[in-house]
C-alpha cells in the first residue's frame, strides 16, 4: 500500500529525525509511567488528534473508539477530570515500547511511525496485570525544533477493556 | 447422602427475602454460585426476552453472529429469505461450539469436529459417513436427520434490535416492554441504524449490580461529577423516572426546563443545544436537539440485561453479558442513524467520550461494583438498604433522586426467580 511508497520517499530537511521520533515515543512512555499526566497534552501539536480504538473498530474503519480528542484543549479536559471529577482506584502503568518503523508522513513536514507497545497495570495492592496490547499509528512534526504529535492512533489488539481507561496510554 | 462434608459447607440455608421486601436486596444475591445457576434457568433460559444483537449487523443471507444468553453460547442467523433465526451454539452430535467466530458469512452452518452439517435455520442437513466407508459403519438405518437439530430460540425483531427467548409460548416483545416502554424504543431506535463503533468492558461484579446501577439515577451527579467539575449548564434539570407495567424495565429521562428556551435556541441555529461550560474543548458537547419532546438525556433499561442510552446526540445500546457470579462483559455499541448528516455524525462521534470505558462523564461505573461486590462478598447474610423516595415501587415523573427503578428491577427479579 501508500506505506511502502512512504518508506522508500526520502526524508524532507524540515521533518524530525528518527532520534527525535523514538525521544518523543519514549520519553511520552516514561512520562505516562511516572505519572506525570500534567505532561500529556504536551507531547500533541495544539490541533492534534488523540484516539484509542479497536482493532475490530480500525480494521472496519469505524469512527468510534474509546476515546477521541481532538485539540489540545480536549486533552487538558481530561487531565483535569482525571485530577478532579473521574473516580478510579488508583495505579500505574508501566510501557513496553517496541522499536518504530518510521516512513514519510501523510502531510508535509510529517513523519509517520509505527510502534507496538505493551502496558503493564499496577495496582496499590500490588496487583500486576498485561492491561493493553497494541500499536502506536503515529504523525509527528517538528515545531520551533521541538517533534511533537500531529496525530496518534492506539489501536488496541482486544476489543476488552478491564475495569477502564483513566490514564492515557 | 451421609453427612461426610465439613460442618461449615452444610448449614447453606434456603435463601430467604427479607421481610422489608425489594428495599432490601441480600448481598448474597451477588456471591451464591447456586443463586447466579438457578438465574440461568429462570431468567436467561426463562420468560424473558434476551437481546441477541442488532438485524444491521447481520443484512445478508448467509450471515451469522455469536453471543451468548446468560452463559449459553448462542448463534444468530440470516436466512436465503431474510428471515432471523437464533439456535444454541452446540453440535447435536457431541455437543462441540459450530460457529467459532464473531461474524462470518456461510452457505450452512459446519460443525469441524465430525463435519455435521446444519441450514441456517438449525435443522441438520447431513453428516459425515452416514452410510459408512466401503460398506463398513455408518449410522443404523434408523438413523433419522430430522430428529436432530440445534436447538432453537423464538426470535423476534422489534426496531432493528433482535431478541431470542428460550420459552416457546413467550408473549410478543412488545407485550413484553409494555405500553410505557415500547413507543420510546421506537423513538429512538425506529429508524434505520447505523453502527459507528463498539467495545467492550470486563467490570468484576455480579451482573445484577450493574442491572441496578443503571436503574439507580440517585448516583448520578454524586458519583460522576464530570458536569459539575466543568460547570456545565445542562438547562436540563427536570426530570422523572417511569417504570413498565411489570416495573423490571424503565426509562430515566431529563428534559429541558425550560421550553421556550429551548425554542428561541432552535430558530437560532442547529447547534441549538451547545452547552456552556468551562472546557477548554467546548467541541466534546457540542449537540443539536433531535426530538421536540424536550428529552436530552436518558437510559431505558430491558430486562434482563440491556438498556438503550440517548445521552444528548449520543446513542448507545449497552448488553452487559455475565461471564460468572462476580464476573460481567459490558458491550457499548454505538449507533447513528442512516439518515445523519456529516456534521450529526461527527457530533455523535465527539460525545462517545462521554461514556464508555472511558467516559468522561460515566467511567466510575467501571469500578464502582467492583467495589460493592468486594465490600460486600463477606457478608452474604447483610443487606443494602434503598428507601430513597420512599419505599413504593412506581413512577416518579418529577424526580430522579429515587432508587423506585432499581426496587422496580427487586420487584421484577422475584417475580421470575420465586424469590
Amino acid at each position: 500500500m501508500a506505506d511502502n511508497m512512504r518508506k522508500i520517499t526520502p526524508l524532507a530537511l524540515d521533518t524530525p529525525s528518527h532520534e527525535m521520533v523514538t525521544d518523543l515515543i519514549v520519553s511520552y512512555a516514561h512520562a505516562m509511567d511516572d505519572g506525570q499526566i500534567d505532561l500529556w497534552p504536551r507531547f500533541f501539536t495544539a490541533s492534534a488528534l488523540y484516539h484509542i480504538t479497536t482493532r475490530e473498530n480500525h480494521d472496519q474503519g469505524l469512527p468510534i473508539g474509546i476515546i477521541r480528542c481532538s485539540g489540545r484543549g480536549m486533552m487538558a479536559d481530561r487531565v483535569k477530570a482525571f485530577h478532579t471529577a473521574n473516580i478510579f482506584e488508583p495505579h500505574c502503568y508501566n510501557h513496553m515500547i517496541g522499536p518504530a518503523v518510521i516512513g514519510a508522513g501523510k502531510s508535509a513536514g510529517a513523519v509517520s511511525s509505527r510502534c507496538n507497545f505493551q502496558i503493564v497495570r499496577i495496582m496499590e495492592d500490588g496487583r500486576m496485570d498485561l492491561f493493553a496490547t497494541g500499536k502506536y499509528l503515529d504523525e509527528i512534526v517538528l515545531e520551533a525544533g521541538v517533534a511533537r504529535l500531529q496525530e496518534r492512533i492506539v489501536v488496541l489488539d482486544s476489543r476488552n477493556v478491564d475495569i477502564l481507561i483513566v490514564l492515557p496510554l | 447422602m451421609l453427612a461426610t462434608t465439613h460442618p461449615t459447607e452444610t448449614d447453606h440455608e434456603p435463601f430467604k427475602w427479607p421481610l422489608e421486601g425489594v428495599t432490601r436486596a441480600p448481598y448474597r444475591l451477588f456471591t451464591d454460585p447456586e443463586i447466579y445457576a438457578q438465574e440461568q434457568q429462570r431468567i436467561f433460559r426463562g420468560r424473558a426476552w434476551n437481546y441477541l444483537g442488532l438485524e444491521v449487523e447481520i443484512p445478508n443471507p448467509g450471515d451469522y453472529k455469536t453471543t451468548t444468553v446468560g452463559e449459553t453460547p448462542v448463534i444468530v442467523t440470516r436466512d436465503r429469505d431474510g428471515t432471523v433465526h437464533a439456535m444454541v451454539n452446540r453440535c447435536a452430535h457431541k455437543g462441540a461450539l459450530v460457529c467459532l467466530k464473531k461474524k462470518d458469512n456461510v452457505p450452512s452452518l459446519t460443525c469441524v469436529y465430525h463435519s455435521w452439517n446444519y441450514e441456517l435455520d438449525g435443522r441438520l442437513k447431513g453428516v459425515a459417513f452416514r452410510n459408512g466407508l466401503r460398506g463398513q459403519g455408518g449410522m443404523p438405518d434408523d438413523f433419522d436427520v430430522s430428529k436432530h437439530r440445534l436447538q432453537p430460540l423464538k426470535v423476534e425483531t422489534f426496531c432493528g434490535m433482535i431478541f431470542g427467548s428460550f420459552a416457546e409460548d413467550m408473549e410478543d416483545v412488545e407485550t413484553y416492554l409494555g405500553p410505557d416502554m415500547a413507543p420510546f424504543i421506537r423513538r429512538n431506535l425506529g429508524r434505520p441504524l447505523r453502527i459507528l463503533g463498539t467495545h467492550s468492558q470486563t467490570i468484576h461484579n455480579n451482573w445484577k449490580l450493574y442491572a441496578e446501577n443503571l436503574r439507580d439515577s440517585y448516583h448520578a451527579t454524586l458519583l460522576h461529577t464530570f458536569y459539575t467539575t466543568f460547570k456545565v449548564n445542562r438547562l436540563d434539570m427536570d426530570g422523572g423516572i417511569i417504570l413498565s407495567d411489570k416495573k423490571w424495565h424503565h426509562i430515566s429521562f431529563a428534559r429541558r426546563a425550560n421550553l421556550t428556551e429551548a425554542a428561541e435556541y432552535k430558530d437560532s441555529n442547529v447547534h441549538s443545544a451547545s452547552y456552556d461550560s468551562a472546557l477548554e474543548g467546548p467541541g466534546l458537547l457540542q449537540a443539536w436537539d433531535e426530538f421536540d419532546d424536550g428529552i436530552t438525556h436518558s437510559i431505558q433499561t430491558i430486562f434482563p440485561n440491556m438498556c438503550v442510552q440517548f445521552t444528548l446526540n449520543s446513542l448507545a445500546i449497552r448488553f452487559f453479558a455475565p461471564r460468572g457470579v462476580d464476573k460481567t462483559e459490558l458491550f457499548w455499541i454505538y449507533l447513528g442513524y442512516e439518515r445523519d448528516s456529516e456534521e450529526q455524525s461527527q457530533m455523535r462521534i465527539m460525545q462517545s467520550n462521554l461514556t464508555g470505558a472511558a467516559g468522561l462523564v460515566s467511567l466510575e461505573d467501571g469500578c464502582i461494583n467492583e467495589f460493592v461486590q468486594r465490600g460486600t462478598r463477606a457478608d452474604p447474610q447483610c443487606a443494602s438498604f434503598m428507601e430513597m423516595g420512599g419505599r413504593k415501587v412506581e413512577s416518579e415523573k418529577s424526580s430522579r433522586a429515587t432508587e423506585t427503578s432499581v426496587r422496580g428491577f427487586w420487584h421484577g427479579y422475584r417475580e421470575i426467580m420465586g424469590f
